[in-house]
């Protein structure tokens, strides 16, 4: 994946199964985002593809629920807990329908696994942390899809809220839902996703969490701050779907 | 003085009634512009790209003269270059896009004066510039009409794009929306809206009528919606009075719509009692986030 000339993320080859959660791991500017942003379908690749299923990513759309950073919004607009989670559902409307019953079902259903019915009438700056992160789960989850991508989901959380969190996306991995979010903090990873993607510009592993993350990975990953990989490039393996 | 005489009787004018369907008319659409200017931080761009119609305007008004549709293509045209050629400028060099419009703007806005003033024509800048309800032609009656349903439009059919890309573009994003269209349509409207009221508001205070009412209703309201209705409201309450101040008062319309506008605002961020400074200063250092 190139933006112009720089090559921000190169020779991937992996497989994430469904109904698993896998933690995207590595320091800044080892290619998290862009490869969220890849599976998204925003990034034209430079070469290879990335399959949904048997769709291009763009296809795959209602399947696929994006989960925002949490500072990219801003927290003092005019709207409540509600009116958030209602906006899942826009994209299945059409220019004029409006909201109909298995839309409020669905956005009842999502507050309500989430916890957070009883704050659906709040505007959404009067909310902790780990409460606006619950929001953004129950849009994702209000969508409708089983593919969740998660941007830094606990940046800027508490240590109950990243708890929180952690319960939350391993119920949701046992359910069957897929699960994928780019990290920053290994020790998180380790206790809440089952898989790693470990990146530094190219793959550096991918696969069970305790084997991605072994101290000889970590070291490679994270090596004297930003190193640009010349020439030493893993092969590109692909990955086989059980852990 | 009876009340007859403060509010009926200003009315007895032609030019009044004019002056006030279409204050009442942009202060609708205005109120509605105002809240997503606010909202996506764009308030300081709305006031930029009205200066920069100023060139355009004048442009038109030399070859063809008092032509309402004329002046309204010469405001757009200097609008929209303004707004694309920052947005260029931005992507082709290390400028900024704030640095940009800003640049670009005071080109367009000193461009215009320099026309205006040497131009062989009856154009009064200080109408130009800060408005004058006693010119309002029913051509630009017409025309703040038609753009006013045109936002209300706009706004009620693409309701949930406009809210989606003005809270979270990225989430728009993810979801096939097209926050480039979106935007570049808002623009659009926002620059339309700026024409159709300078004749009554007057370039540099034409987006008083959009933003006052606007920050007012955010100190206001926890819902999107009952922002744009609230704006809408003060808009419209303001418009009304502004236009009866200016005539009583002998100052221009632009001004005294301004000045209404103003002072809801200054009460607004004084006594809001959830998002106003007094509620705050009550509060103490207890405005974190509730448990």
């Amino acid at each position: 994946m190139r933006y112009g000339r720089l090559t921000a993320l190169r020779d991937l080859t992996f497989a994430i199964p469904c109904g698993s959660s896998t933690a995207i791991l590595g320091q800044n500017g080892a290619g998290k985002s862009t490869l969220l942003r890849s599976v998204m379908g925003w990034q034209r690749l430079a070469a290879g593809e990335i399959r949904i299923g048997d769709e291009h990513p763009q296809h795959a759309r209602p399947r696929l629920a994006y989960v925002p950073q949490r500072h990219s919004v801003d927290w003092d607009f005019p709207i409540t807990v509600r009116g958030v989670v209602e906006q899942g559902r826009y994209p299945s409307l059409s220019m004029f329908r409006r909201l109909g019953r298995p839309d409020h079902e669905r956005i009842d259903a999502s507050l309500e696994e989430l916890g957070i019915s009883d704050l659906a009438s709040r505007q959404i700056r009067m909310l902790s942390g780990g409460q606006q992160q619950r929001v953004f789960l129950a849009r994702a989850l209000a969508q409708g899809g089983d593919i969740f991508l998660l941007d830094e989901p606990f940046a800027g959380l508490d240590l109950f809220g990243c708890e929180e969190l952690t319960h939350i996306l391993r119920n949701w991995a046992e359910q069957g839902r897929t699960v994928l979010a780019a990290v920053h903090d290994l020790a998180i990873a380790r206790s809440c996703f089952e898989r790693g993607v470990l990146l530094d510009t190219s793959l550096v592993a991918a696969g069970a969490i305790g084997e991605v993350l072994s101290p000889e990975n970590v070291e490679r990953a994270y090596r004297g701050g930003r190193c640009v990989h010349t020439g030493h490039a893993r092969d590109p393996r692909p990955e086989e779907a059980k852990p | 003085m009876s009340l007859h005489d403060l509010v009926i009787s200003p009315f007895a004018y032609e030019f009044m009634r004019r002056g006030l369907l279409s204050a009442l008319l942009l202060g609708v659409s205005g109120g509605m512009i105002g809240c997503v200017l606010v909202l996506r931080r764009l308030a300081l761009m709305g006031d930029a790209l009205s200066h920069s119609l100023l060139p355009g305007v004048a442009v038109a008004w030399y070859f063809f003269g008092t032509s309402t549709s004329a002046l309204f293509f010469g405001g757009l045209a200097a609008g929209l270059l303004t707004a694309l050629g920052s947005a260029l400028l931005s992507r082709l060099t290390r400028v900024k896009e704030d640095a940009a419009f800003g640049s670009l703007f005071i080109v367009f806005f000193g461009a215009g004066v320099a026309l205006v003033s040497k131009l062989p024509t009856r154009i009064n800048l200080t109408d130009f510039l800060f408005g004058n309800v006693l010119g309002v032609s029913a051509g630009e009656l017409r025309l703040a009409a038609a753009v006013s349903l045109l936002t209300v439009a706009v706004f009620i059919l693409f309701y949930r794009s406009v809210l989606l890309e003005t809270f979270d573009p990225v989430f728009h994003r993810a979801t096939g929306g097209h926050g480039g269209l979106v935007h570049l349509g808002f623009l659009t409207l926002t620059v339309l809206n700026l024409v159709a009221a300078m004749q009554t508001m007057g370039i540099v205070l034409a987006l008083g009528l959009f933003l006052l009412p606007a920050v007012s209703a955010y100190l206001w309201c926890d819902r999107f919606i009952t922002m744009l209705l609230v704006s809408i409201g003060i808009a419209v309450v303001d418009s009304a009075i502004g236009i009866l101040v200016s005539f009583h008062a002998g100052i221009a319309s632009g001004a005294a719509i301004v000045l209404c506008l103003g002072a809801v605002f200054v009460l607004s961020a004084l006594f809001s009692p959830r998002h106003g400074a007094m509620g705050t200063v009550r509060q103490g250092a207890a405005r974190r986030p509730a448990p």
